[in-house]
């Protein structure tokens, strides 16, 4: 039997995770607790986070948007503030799992969870998000391509915790995208899928762009060379499919039971395809 | 209560609908008694194996382990298996499939119960195993059992196609795969049994046949059959997949070793994938002749059933696709040929469409692509060879019965949505591409020649004055129950307030066969409107002794009441129920269903299961879309005209056409047993994925009503011809959106895709 | 470890394993069958049941983390016996089949309509696509929904 500690507040955390300094902590568990469920790891008491307000907020500070490691999927859908500014994330939210999933499952799990096909990773990528880590000494930031070192293998280190994320408000961004290919239209893993951000002019000419792509590679998959393709030509068939191209070589993608890496790579290309569909 | 209406015809709510919403209904998974034991069992994990040595030792020494058992602890041949004996209770010297069980352990509690499986060690030495069907019918195949691995070869002949083919305009051939399917019901296999102090065993288990497990267990473990009791309350699904043993064998033998003690096994949803039954796959080859006018004049198919490791019902799943396998269509000459096939790989059995959903998807395939050969409409050419009442079917049965397929397929042309199929193409978004797909289909009912397919149904006037009918056939959902309370209703003019029935259990009501073969209403109804008119009548005739009257003439049957209308006298039936004994309060009925009558000539090909004299029909229609970049393919708009003789009740009639239509999107879609090396690689809903409520759109479901004689209030079951048709139609309507045909199922992203670019599509 | 909490509006304490998981706990200690495990994964909703209103599943919590919480079972939907309109619709629309998957069902819609009264076909499919149904065609669930949400609203004039 493990013990399951409910903190109400940051300072009993710390006290718990002294107490107990191999706990796991979760907050939707969502994910973790199929582990646990299953005896795996063994032994460990379980820390969860979910009575901790304060790591429930989704607010403005600045040009930046701060969301609380534990507000839920379903938070994010349901808050304005994320539907408005950022709605790739809003997107990606809305497409996680099942309604249940997303009242359980927070923003901060699915980041720690660094799964390839963490569906709010690649819009945060997109976005440059930071990602505020917590111990009872301090925080620090790191910019979320530099925390997520792997599948499932993140910077945390022991008795931290992922507090926030912080994503800059895209700024006169008027293309923003997300879009993911499952194997069903719910309760679906991603096995492809593609954040994109960018400020077309007028005529659609493509002033800046920024993508990210998930489950095709071990972390989520940017591509410098795919968006200086589309910068400076307008957005449409031709430079999306040359864009297109310059991905399906570049995407490290594995294959596994829900799709094979050939899939994946002609997939990755193609979901830039539907950028030239959107007005 | 809102309604309480329950004529035979209207669409009331079913019986058991409150029990349900309220939460109140117990499925055999939620009944628990004190101090009860927990089981489960160590599976092999490896296909083909000797079993070198089970070391139980460190399991038995773990505190909370009541008994660890293996073969040696099995008494009786140790064999299970609903026909064919072969499968092991728990293997002994030799494993043949991944979820074959070694070895059964008791625990207090499910931690326990789960350490103790993980410290049994297994020595198992692997041997060369055989993946594939058709490698496992070579010469120097690896062999699955000593016999050798064909399980049984069969053909079904008719005419002379071998000479027919010359005198045809066109000829065409192709070939086509389908993979096994879950059946996916939610509540998993599993039971609760004891042992009682006169030695008898009861379990309460989810089962389709409850009558049949009785044999099957005592088989197993040498036991007298008539020890045995099965109580089988409200499945929570079935589909197939719980016909046949699942726990009950290893749960007899446990309850014959917890001194006393109930013993509980719930399998895991890993283990329900792993160790339960499967959709057959099946690997088909079609040649199909006709002439210009699109006339069938002959087909020639081979048809590889892979039934895994052991029987179950494997050749009679055969024995349905190969009758079923040149279409509800008039064919004078045929050539069906089939393999059942031994191999290493998860364990086939029955499921819903019972190895006719294969073979529809191969000769409705070949059916379009006779129509694109010929430059006719995929409508037309079905329409031209559609079977009348009279006809004989490429199986060569004379369709003495009702016979529904043309007007189904008629209703289908005439529908709004086959006349505005073209617009609806026109106004495909970027990147995608639409096409609109057709199927017909149809389903046997009942368990064929060589098995009485027999049920015998008890009624009783209950000392508190209620109609109290007992079901003999299990109630897996698709509201069997419910259709008996409208029959009975409507025979004793009863509303459902006066009605009772009881779920099965063999201590009670009277031997009948499964819940299967769209045979449960069927035949169970007809046995019991014999029962209930047998009722009806020693009701009046007691009632007119109440009365002093001469004869019961004047005499009806109201709810609760017997009254004599010309006077206005009245018995209610609580004091019948008082005044007479038990025995003279009941009736009992045992109806067989008829079977085909013609001499064949493959008459001795099967044992039983073959032929069939009752089939139930279907055309459906499916708008397909198709994303082109992603090969994503979503079906917007599906219609199914069904015919199954009269409907008993809308709302259940509609109910089963749409679960079937959905289990057969998933068919088509995106469900798929994968397997390496015979594990299943997706054993859990995570990744064997069924549809949800945002894969599927809303189905039009419409009826065409005949009268079938033999049925009771001219019903047949259509539990069935609904899965096998929109596997086909959704094929159909891919190749027409994108102008290819994906002869493999289902119809994934990734082979769409494939599809689009082997054709170079420009994107 | 002692764990107290209100289910169906009735405060309870239990005597359990804090990491327990919850569906079973209800199941085995409390006697409520009516929650289903189905998968034990999170992927097949039959456990759902309401958390201070929301959905949530079951075989995803441990019993712990109900300290305090509002639970509400399909057992606790019917106050004072008389049925919810979504349970009252589910049976009038034919939504009910083999049942299993019934009152996570049930409890999925009640949530759903308590966030949105006036949902449309789609946003009830996918406010049940948490829910797998394998016996029906959701066609009946669906139209069960929106007939409890025209009874919902005729029931309580705004």
């Amino acid at each position: 039997m493990r013990d399951v500690f409910l903190p109400r507040s940051l300072e009993k955390l710390w006290t718990y995770l002294d107490e107990s300094p191999g706990a796991l902590v979760f907050a939707g568990g969502t994910d973790l607790l199929v582990k646990t469920f299953n005896g795996f790891p063994e032994g460990e008491a379980l820390v969860c986070l979910d009575r901790i307000d304060e790591l429930k907020e989704i607010c403005q500070q600045g040009e930046s948007i701060w969301i609380g490691a534990c507000a839920t999927h379903s938070g994010m859908v349901a808050s304005r503030l994320v539907r408005n500014t950022l709605p790739a994330l809003w997107k990606a939210v809305g497409e996680i799992g099942s309604p249940p999933v997303r009242n359980m499952g927070t923003i901060g799990g699915n980041i720690c969870t660094a799964s390839p096909a963490g569906d709010t990773l690649p819009p945060l990528y997109a976005m440059k998000a930071e990602v505020e880590i917590l111990c009872r000494e301090g925080a620090r930031r790191l910019p979320i391509a530099q925390f997520i070192h792997g599948p499932g293998a993140t910077g945390l280190q022991k008795a931290e915790i992922v507090s926030a994320v912080r994503i800059p408000k895209p700024q006169g961004l008027n293309l923003q995208h997300f879009e993911k290919v499952g194997l069903r239209s719910a309760l679906a893993c991603s096995v492809a899928s593609l954040a994109a951000l960018a400020r077309l002019s007028p005529d659609r000419v493509v002033e800046e762009v920024s993508l990210a792509w998930g489950s095709v590679a071990p972390t989520v998959f940017t591509c410098p060379q795919a968006e200086e393709t589309l910068v400076g030509r307008p957005l449409c068939a031709a430079s999306l499919r040359e864009a297109a191209e310059i991905v399906r070589h570049r995407v490290r993608p594995i294959s596994d039971v829900r799709a094979d890496a050939e899939y994946r790579r002609t997939v990755a290309g193609n979901l830039l395809l539907r950028l030239g569909t959107l007005s | 209560m809102k309604t309480t209406m329950i004529e035979v015809g209207y669409p009331a709510a079913r019986f058991d609908a409150r029990s349900k919403v309220s939460g109140e209904e117990k499925f055999a998974i939620d009944y628990s008694r004190e101090a009860i034991l927990w089981a489960g069992a160590r599976r092999a994990a490896m296909a083909h194996a000797m079993v070198r040595g089970i070391d139980t030792s460190r399991a038995r020494a773990l505190p909370g382990v009541h008994a660890v058992l293996t073969r040696e602890d099995v008494p009786g041949t140790n064999r299970q298996g609903i026909i064919h004996k072969d499968q092991p209770v728990l293997a002994g010297s030799r494993v043949r499939h991944c979820g074959e069980p070694l070895a059964l352990v008791l625990a207090e509690d499910r931690d326990v119960l789960e350490k103790a499986l993980g410290m049994i060690e297994v020595d198992l030495e692997p041997l060369e195993a055989v993946f594939d069907a058709a490698e496992a019918l070579g010469a120097d195949a690896v062999r699955v059992h000593e016999s050798g691995n064909l399980l049984h070869k069969a053909v079904i002949k008719v005419g002379d196609a071998g000479g027919a083919f010359d005198r045809c305009d066109v000829v065409i051939e192709d070939s086509f795969e389908v993979p096994g399917q879950d059946h996916a019901f939610l509540e998993p296999q599993n039971g609760l049994a004891w042992q009682r102090e006169d030695g008898r065993i009861s379990m309460i288990v989810s089962t389709q046949a409850p009558f049949r497990d009785r044999f099957e267990i005592a088989h197993a473990l040498g036991l007298d059959p008539g020890a045995i009791h099965i109580v089988s309350p409200c499945l929570g699904g079935g589909f197939g997949g719980k016909d046949g043993a699942t726990v009950q064998c290893l749960l007899a033998l446990g309850a014959m070793r917890a001194g006393g003690r109930p013993v509980k096994m719930v399998w895991g949803r890993e283990e329900s994938f792993n160790a339960g039954y499967k959709r057959h796959p099946v690997r088909m080859w079609y040649r199909v002749g006709a002439m210009r006018d699109g006339t069938l004049q002959c087909i020639h198919c081979k048809l590889i059933y892979d039934t895994g490791p052991y029987a179950h019902l494997g050749v009679e799943v055969m024995a349905l696709g190969m009758e079923h396998a040149c279409g509800p269509y008039r064919v004078p000459n045929t050539l069906v040929e089939g393999w059942c096939v031994h191999t290493n790989n998860p364990v086939s059995g029955a499921m819903r469409g019972f190895g006719v959903c294969q073979a529809t998807f191969g000769i409705e395939s070949m059916m379009d692509l006779l129509a694109s050969k010929l430059g006719m409409s995929r409508l037309d050419i079905r329409l031209k060879n559609a079977l009348r009442r009279g006809d004989k079917n490429g199986a060569g049965i004379t369709l003495v019965n009702s016979t529904g397929i043309l007007p189904c397929l008629e209703t289908l042309g005439g529908h709004r949505l086959f006349q505005e199929s073209e617009q609806w193409k026109k106004l495909a978004g970027p990147y995608k591409k639409r096409g609109v797909g057709i199927a017909a289909t149809w389903n046997a009912i009942g368990y064929g020649r060589g098995l009485p397919d027999s049920a015998i149904a008890r009624v009783e006037l209950t000392r508190e004055g209620k109609i109290r009918i007992y079901s003999s056939v299990s109630d897996m959902g698709q509201g069997n129950s419910s259709a008996f309370v409208q029959m009975a209703g409507q025979i004793l003019t009863q509303d459902a307030s006066h009605l009772e029935i009881i779920q099965p259990d063999t201590d009670l009501a009277h031997p009948s066969g499964s819940s299967s073969a769209g045979r449960t209403t069927y035949t169970f109804g007809n046995a019991l409107i014999a029962a209930c008119e047998e009722m009806k009548e020693k009701l009046l005739h007691r009632a007119s002794l109440l009365l002093m009257l001469d004869e019961p003439a004047g005499l009806a049957l109201l709810p609760g009441i017997i009254k004599h209308l010309p006077s206005g006298r009245e018995i209610p039936f609580d004091l019948l129920g008082r005044l007479f004994p038990e025995s003279d309060r009941m009736a009992v009925k045992q109806f067989v269903m008829p079977v085909a009558r013609d001499t064949l000539e493959s008459e001795n090909e099967f044992k039983l299961g073959f032929p069939h004299l009752l089939f139930s029909y279907g055309a459906h229609l499916a708008y397909v879309e198709v994303d082109e970049l992603t090969g994503k393919t979503e079906v917007k708009e599906y219609l199914c005209v069904t015919e199954g003789g009269r409907v008993i009740n809308p709302a259940c009639f509609d109910q089963q056409v749409h679960g079937a239509v959905v289990q057969g999107l998933g068919y088509g879609l995106m469900e798929e047993v994968l397997t390496r090396q015979g594990k299943i690689l997706n054993p859990n809903f995570t990744n064997y994925i069924i549809p949800t409520s945002m894969d599927v759109p809303d189905i039009t479901s419409l009826c065409v009503e005949t009268e079938e004689t033999t049925g009771p209030f001219g019903m047949k079951g259509i539990g069935e011809v609904g899965m096998n048709a929109p596997l086909p139609a959704i094929a159909g309507g891919v190749e027409d959106a994108l102008g290819c045909r994906i002869n493999r199922s289902p119809l994934t992203a990734a082979r769409v895709l494939a599809a689009l670019d082997a054709r170079g599509v420009n994107r | 470890m002692k764990i107290s909490f209100h289910l169906n509006a009735k405060e309870v304490s239990v005597d359990v394993a804090a990491d327990r998981k919850l569906v079973r706990v209800l199941r085995e200690d409390l006697a409520l069958t009516g929650t289903k495990e189905g998968c034990g994964a999170g992927e097949c909703g039959a456990c759902t049941i309401l958390v201070d209103g929301d959905p949530r599943l079951s075989c995803l919590m441990t019993v712990a983390q109900i300290q305090d919480r509002h639970v509400t079972t399909i057992e606790g939907l019917a106050a004072n016996g008389e049925a919810h309109p979504v349970q009252e619709a589910f049976i009038e629309k034919g939504a009910i089949q083999c049942g299993f998957c019934t009152p996570a069902m049930v409890l999925a819609s009640v949530a759903l309509l308590d966030k949105n009264p006036d949902p449309t076909r789609g946003e009830i499919r996918e406010g049940l696509s948490g829910n797998l149904c394998r016996c029906g065609g959701y066609v009946k669930i669906v139209d069960a929904v929106e007939a409890a949400a025209i009874a919902i609203r005729r029931g309580n004039p705004k």
